[in-house]
């Protein structure tokens, strides 16, 4: 695949893209966040205390777990779709559960964090 | 839009899709060890009085933070899947790390060393992983 593709990222949401190059952009927007994690962890299991004050940091928790979750969420969905092929016919049906599960998982993770911030 | 009905034996088999089988496979085990780990939690936390968050911190952190679980057999278990978790983890995230630097880099070199690279780091990582998880 040439790296000309001349199709700017808002060009691809507005045409045939839309929700599925959107849950397709965030899958990979959370698997590299997820990538990101898993190397502080490791650092962390190293003994360098910089990645558990990252850890900690609710900015981060706030990036992780809006991205994290969305790929934890996507992926069953393509796990779900690939393991029963007829279910593809209802992928876009499939996208939209997907987004009000994600609404409702990442909402309450976000009033926890928040919530222990701002020591509510 | 019609349903995919090519059977796998016609597929074939290379690389890409014994990753891509293996990616599917890791992501399950993924799902059924939260899962268990959950259940398993909340069982321990029920048997030993201990803070269900605190059993899963130091499940994952159990470099920085106090054992909450009395028994040998619990620590065992819990460090076991966490290993596997950590494992299936690492070899899920090669596969897709692999398609996104795949699509940055076009040269056949460049392709090559970022697939050398990504297994050498997964390896690394988790035996590292492994290591301190299980002597901590």
């Amino acid at each position: 695949m040439g790296l000309k593709r001349n199709v700017s990222l808002a060009t691809a949401l507005r045409y045939k893209g839309q929700g599925p190059m959107l849950a397709f952009i965030l899958h990979r927007i959370g698997g590299s966040a997820l990538f990101i994690f898993f190397t502080l962890y490791i650092l962390s299991l190293l003994g360098m205390s910089f990645a558990n004050t990252i850890f900690s940091n609710w900015v981060f928790q706030i990036i992780l777990l809006v991205f994290g979750l969305f790929h934890a969420i996507n992926g069953l969905r393509i796990t779900i779709l690939d393991l029963f092929p007829k279910l593809i016919e209802n992928y876009r049906n499939a996208i939209s559960i997907e987004w009000v599960v994600y609404i409702l998982v990442v909402g309450f993770a976000l009033f926890v964090v928040l919530r222990n911030t701002l020591g509510g | 839009m019609a349903a995919r009905t090519l059977p796998i034996s016609k597929r074939g088999f290379n690389f890409e899709m014994f990753m891509w089988g293996f990616t599917r496979f890791t992501v399950i085990v993924m799902y059924g060890l939260i899962l268990a780990g959950l259940i398993g939690g909340l069982i321990l936390s029920a048997q030993t009085g201990a803070n269900l968050a605190d059993i899963l911190y130091w499940a994952f952190f159990p470099n920085v933070s106090q054992n909450p679980l009395s028994q040998v057999w619990m620590t065992i278990l819990a460090k076991l899947m966490v290993i596997a978790f950590v494992l299936a983890a690492c070899g899920h995230g090669v596969h897709g790390v692999l398609e996104i630097l795949d699509d940055y880099f076009t040269s056949v070199g460049a392709r090559r060393w970022a697939r050398n690279f990504i297994i050498t780091y997964a390896v690394v990582a988790s035996l590292i992983a492994a290591y301190v998880i299980w002597t901590s």
